[in-house]
């Protein structure tokens, strides 16, 4: 017959548990430093963040004026990536175009995590028939054509920054919705949720206690690989010409304009094209090393 | 089988009538609407529509029950579509939409097919390689350029392939429709992005089926690691590939949007831009609804040649 031991563990416990909680996140960042391309992406992304922040102190010159008699430069250290038709500096404009694709790209993120996370989380949790109609509904959204579907939202809202960002969001938080719905299921389902039940807690606490914090890894990830899909839809409305409108820059129109003389002026498109290339590739890779830092089966 | 295509027959009427729904109605908002001017009463003139040409105005107000309630203009268009009639558009006021459509969307859907082909044709290669050389820096290398695919968009890819084989090397035009010669650099810009996700999604698959106990018994009989792949593995990792194909055959539609707008082929995306870009909007209505059928048919074929190909799914009759 076991004697009860009662040790004072209150004492202990908590620093202990504190410690805990603690290295759980240091294990994830750990686990996303030893990736180091990963790493290498995330600084550039703070960068590419703090220069889009910043834009009007760093830019030299104004994205939307330029002197006809400085057209065509090459890439210089007055201008150092050249001047395009009309005289306009390309590094000014290329760092304006930053900061409207970070505009969409974040923007339309959180859009998407907060219509993502009430749907994915209503259904998933509340199940049974909410959730067969929720996730009709996500279907049905998810089977459009998303491009067409965002071009004739802006045709509808006008070709500003704001109705880029509503008509990108507009059709891709359903993704969110089902990793969201998906994270939830499976949550739900775990010894620990059946305990703060049993302990009194009700759907609110545990929903917005345990479940959902406990669901975030998976749908971190996916925020982070959404938002170079954002930048992408956005500088592709704009390369077809249904975007931004000029003077407003893009990335898809800086493009678009550069293939217009690229026999006689490549430099105008290949920079542009270049950083925007590495800026979607340092988000795809710093979304890689977060699934790899929240993944416990890899871990 | 049958009850499967049936009920996923069914869901896709259900979704395109959604579909059709959905765009009357952002179409009866968008502002300077054919859908909200009454013609009979205020003058075309003054509303600014003196570039759209008389009759096709009157033909869609005759046609969309224009002035009467929504659903009587929804039944006009949905009638169109039952009816297969689409009319004229805006822009092109002597040809009918149909042969608009019937002109470029061959060009469209040639494009998306063959990326899609080249795409398969390139991926099981680098994914059977990189499986077969798992964890070593072939492998590692392989990966690395598929995350380059997956990250890089079309355009983007179709920029630098232009560089290269047009720029510096002269060997392809940079933009153009005449001969198969313009065909290279959009098919490869479509093609190269697909094949970062499949080839990946090949390697898994196979890995998969490796560590899957007939794979060792294969081994332990005296096979080699090429037998075991090439013999028994293969077959198996190629059907899930299929699956991913429809949902990459939509991501490639809309890339057409973008790369017929760069090259100048003149295919589905050019017409539905250019309807975008001057508010045709009977051709947007259109040229939407048929997008979302070709994409939506497309998934429904390639479930099934799944489910045909699967004994597994092919008995459990399909119950997802």
């Amino acid at each position: 017959m076991s004697t009860p031991v009662s040790l004072d563990l209150h004492g202990t416990d908590l620093p202990d548990m504190k410690l805990r909680k603690n290295s759980l996140w240091r294990m994830r960042f750990q686990i996303f430093c030893r990736n180091k391309i990963a790493v290498v992406g995330a600084c550039f992304v703070l960068l590419l963040v703090i220069c889009a922040l910043f834009a009007p102190w760093i830019t030299p010159y104004s994205y939307e004026k330029g002197s006809v008699l400085e057209a065509f430069e090459k890439p210089s250290l007055a201008h150092l990536l050249g001047t395009d038709a009309i005289g306009r500096d390309v590094f000014s404009r290329l760092i304006y175009s930053l900061r409207n694709a970070c505009i969409v790209g974040f923007g339309a993120q959180l859009i998407e995590l907060t219509l993502g996370l009430f749907i994915g989380a209503i259904a998933g949790y509340v199940g049974g028939r909410t959730d067969s109609i929720l996730m009709r509904v996500v279907d049905i959204v998810y089977g459009f054509p998303s491009f067409l579907l965002s071009i004739i939202l802006i045709i509808l809202l006008g070709h500003n920054i704001w109705a880029v960002l509503i008509a990108v969001a507009a059709t891709s938080w359903v993704g969110m919705a089902r990793v969201v719905r998906g994270q939830v299921l499976t949550v739900r389902q775990s010894e620990y949720i059946d305990a703060a039940r049993a302990m009194g807690a009700n759907w609110w606490q545990i929903l917005t206690r345990y479940v959902l914090p406990n669901s975030m890894g998976p749908v971190l990830v996916a925020a982070a690989f959404g938002i170079p899909a954002n930048m992408m839809v956005e500088s592709g409305l704009s390369l077809v010409g249904l975007g931004l409108q000029p003077p407003t820059p893009s990335w898809g129109s800086i493009i678009a304009d550069g293939q217009k003389g690229i026999f006689s002026y490549p430099y105008l498109l290949v920079y542009p094209s270049l950083l925007f290339a590495i800026t979607l590739l340092s988000f795809t890779y710093l979304g890689d090393g977060l699934r790899d830092a929240f993944d416990s089966r890899e871990a | 089988m049958l009850v499967y295509v049936i009920r996923r027959v069914g869901y896709m009427i259900v979704a395109l009538l959604a579909l059709t729904l959905i765009t009357f109605f952002l179409m009866k908002q968008a502002p300077g609407s054919f859908l909200t001017i009454n013609i009979m009463q205020s003058g075309l003139q003054t509303s600014g529509h003196s570039s759209y040409s008389m009759d096709v105005l009157q033909e869609w107000s005759e046609r969309y029950h224009i002035g009467e309630p929504w659903y009587m203009e929804y039944w006009g268009y949905l009638k169109g579509i039952l009816t297969w009639d689409f009319g004229t558009s805006f822009q092109y006021p002597n040809t009918p939409i149909m042969s608009l459509l019937v002109k470029a969307f061959p060009i469209s859907l040639g494009i998306a097919l063959s990326s899609i082909i080249l795409g398969l044709l390139i991926s099981i290669p680098v994914g059977i390689f990189a499986a077969m050389r798992r964890n070593t820096w072939a492998d590692s290398g392989a990966m690395f350029f598929s995350m380059l695919g997956t990250s890089i968009p079309a355009y983007i890819l179709a920029v630098f392939l232009i560089m290269v084989f047009s720029l510096y090397l002269h060997w392809l035009p940079s933009m153009g429709w005449r001969d198969l010669k313009n065909y290279v650099i959009p098919v490869l810009a479509l093609a190269l992005p697909m094949t970062g996700s499949m080839s990946r999604y090949m390697r898994t698959s196979l890995v998969e089926n490796l560590n899957k106990d007939y794979a060792t018994t294969v081994i332990a009989k005296g096979g080699s690691k090429r037998d075991v792949i090439y013999r028994h593995v293969l077959r198996n990792s190629l059907i899930p590939l299929i699956t991913i194909i429809g949902p990459h055959l939509a991501g490639m539609l809309m890339g057409t949007v973008m790369i017929e707008f760069m090259f100048g082929i003149p295919g589905m995306g050019q017409l539905f831009n250019n309807a975008a870009g001057s508010r045709d909007y009977p051709l947007i209505m259109v040229s939407t609804f048929l997008y979302t059928l070709v994409i939506m048919v497309m998934n429904l074929l390639v479930d099934i040649i799944y489910g045909l190909l699967d004994p597994r799914i092919r008995r459990s009759g399909m119950s997802d």
